[in-house]
């Protein structure tokens, strides 16, 4: 569907995208992911042809979009601010992009603007002044002014980043399901990594202008590929480790373990680094059994959520606590600092990275 | 009292810059050659008097033209001005600004000089164009700066936005921004008119044998007789001026209000 084939960008002397190669089959929910700067936009308006690119090639559908205008690609886009036309009314916003549509009448204009408008949930907002909504509604008026146009691909830019969260998440739903639903290829930009990993299929993390790990948001959250993707996507605890047989590592404060190949990434030496997500390692309750692989610890500091509690734990005093999560159930006790506590880990759920 | 001594400072600071100006319909409508009090009565007769002079007339039609035209000119030159510099990056864009910006603060009286000299140089007679040259040359930085900030409140998206839904970056620029920065474009426009309407130093120099109405005002002065006369003739520039000034502002607010955004000032 979308074919990006080792696509460059320059400002002048500055190297905005190094290299991007990556296929986006028809129907996929797409993220760029990353922090400010890292290319994302430029890349999203380089698919909208807001941007030329200054070395490789984009296809949209098979067709080579190098030569193609933005007015006339199959592509339109949900701005960061909106864009909302402040001097239209909202139906007029809705069916801006249907004026130029020869083959429309104005009765089918009024009907597919309708429709627009009751998919994204505005019905009977048609007459209201467009500077008028709040900031939701106006997000709505974007994507119905956006997908009334049957686009074969819609660029979200940090569609959501303005809403208060509880809006967010309303809204992420409904994206989703509205992707789902009309089954079109949808990009969206976002530096919000929660965003991304529930919206997405699959997720491309970016960093200086180049993609760092594309894959699906379990793949991504599980296996990521370097330390860098693994600490911008969630919370990971790192600690030093070494290489003692084939399979076997030494882990600091752990101990020796058998680690599948699988959970061996690329660049790991004899010196390399652990990882863990502060969910796979438990504290072990009076009167649990104490499994194979824990260890023990002192709990220096402890965040508490509601849902879930958050424990710092100093394995080998000097060292780096390592965070751990635990849920907050019926009858489980919150622990204090300067508590004694057995850490239960497994094996299975740690990742090797180089040093 | 708090802030005493500040408030009869604004108000000794109004006195002084507006009672010169009253004076002007005052004695306008004085029933006496001579400018001093006590008034001698009212009457409209000065009034009348300006409906009679022929030459007078002449003046006016030829300010109006020279305003007209100035103003056309000074406002298609500041779209474009104020437009690259809100929305484009370019080299030596801040000097090339500063430039265009100048006049603003340039002595009238060098501008004046220096184009007579030119002018005369060239070979080139003086005529109104001559004038509307002066005149676009000092009204444009006025315009620019009420349209750059008209382009600065526009969120730089919309046209993109209308790029994307289809239009042609001349229709997007049509559809959108011009309607948009409309009420900036005729704000701009009449005070463009206004000060080419009242400019009197550049009109003086560069005036051909036709003279705008403030050269026809100030070479009346000479005449005693004449000076009531002039005053009911201040008296009715100084009012179409301030309807003018005031359609202008009323234009940038309702703009303003029209896309919902902020107030971020304006000459008045």
């Amino acid at each position: 569907m979308i074919g990006l084939t080792n696509v460059e960008k320059y400002y002048g002397d500055y190297h905005a995208l190094r290299g991007i190669t990556a296929n986006i089959p028809e129907g996929e929910f797409f993220s760029l992911l990353g922090p400010s700067g890292c290319g994302k936009t430029t890349l999203l308006r380089a698919i909208a042809g807001f941007e030329h690119l200054s070395g490789g090639s984009l296809t949209i559908d098979g067709q080579d979009m190098s030569r193609i205008a933005p007015h006339r690609r199959p592509t339109n886009m949900v701005f960061q601010s909106y864009a909302i036309f402040p001097h239209l009314s909202v139906a007029e916003n809705v069916g801006f992009g249907l004026r130029k549509r020869k083959d429309i009448n104005r009765d089918a204009r009024q009907r597919m603007v309708d429709e627009a408008l009751d998919m994204v949930g505005l019905s009977g907002y048609g007459s209201r002044r467009a500077h008028a909504l709040s900031g939701g509604q106006r997000q709505r008026v974007a994507l119905a002014r956006a997908l009334i146009l049957k686009p074969k691909v819609l660029l979200l830019d940090e569609p959501l980043s303005a809403l208060d969260k509880k809006m967010r998440e309303q809204m992420q739903a409904e994206l989703r399901r509205l992707q789902r639903q009309i089954g079109i290829t949808f990009v969206l930009v976002t530096h919000d990594q929660e965003e991304a990993l529930i919206m997405s299929d699959r997720i491309a993390v970016m960093f200086d202008g180049q993609i760092a790990q594309m894959d699906a948001p379990q793949t991504l959250y599980r296996r990521p590929s370097t330390r860098r993707v693994a600490e911008f996507i969630g919370v990971m605890n790192f600690l030093p480790a070494a290489r003692v047989g084939d399979e076997m590592f030494d882990v600091a404060g752990l101990g020796k373990a058998f680690i599948d190949r699988s959970q061996v990434m690329n660049g790991a030496g004899t010196d390399c680094v652990a990882g863990l997500r502060p969910e796979t390692l438990s504290i072990l309750f009076d009167g649990s059994d104490v499994p194979d692989h824990s260890f023990e610890g002192t709990i220096t500091d402890r965040a508490y959520y509601g849902d879930m509690t958050y424990y710092d734990v100093v394995i080998t005093p000097g060292t780096a606590p390592v965070t751990i999560s635990m849920k907050n159930r019926a009858g489980r006790p919150i622990l204090e600092p300067n508590t004694k506590a057995t850490v239960a880990w497994d094996p299975r759920s740690l990742i090797i990275f180089g040093a | 009292m708090k802030g005493g001594w500040l408030r009869i400072y604004a108000i000794v600071y109004l006195i002084f810059l507006y009672l010169p100006v009253a004076l002007l319909p005052i004695f306008a409508f004085n029933d006496g050659t001579i400018i001093a009090f006590p008034l001698q009565g009212f009457t409209a007769k000065w009034f009348l008097e300006l409906a009679a002079i022929q030459a007078l007339h002449s003046a006016l039609w030829n300010s109006l033209f020279i305003a007209l035209v100035t103003a056309t000119l000074s406002t298609l030159l500041a779209i474009g001005a104020a437009r690259a510099s809100t929305r484009y990056k370019f080299p030596g864009k801040a000097p090339i600004m500063g430039a265009i910006m100048l006049p603003l603060v340039l002595p009238e009286i060098i501008v004046a000089v220096a184009l007579l000299v030119v002018l005369l140089q060239l070979g080139i007679g003086l005529t109104s164009w001559t004038v509307i040259a002066g005149h676009t040359l000092i009204c444009t930085p006025f315009a620019i700066a009420i349209l750059s900030s008209s382009f600065q409140g526009l969120d730089a998206s919309v046209e993109e936005a209308a790029i994307d839904l289809g239009e042609t970056r001349w229709g997007a620029f049509r559809t959108i921004t011009l309607p948009l920065v409309a009420p900036g474009i005729i704000s701009a426009f009449l005070i463009a008119f206004t000060i080419s309407l009242d400019e009197f130093i550049i009109a003086f120099f560069l005036t051909g044998a036709e003279p705008t109405l403030p050269v026809y005002l100030w070479s009346q002065l000479r005449f005693p007789t004449r000076i009531p006369a002039v005053m009911a003739l201040g008296t009715l520039l100084l009012l179409a001026s301030l309807i003018i000034l005031s359609i202008a502002e009323y234009a940038r607010r309702r703009g303003i209000a029209r896309t919902g955004g902020k107030d971020s000032g304006g000459f008045l």
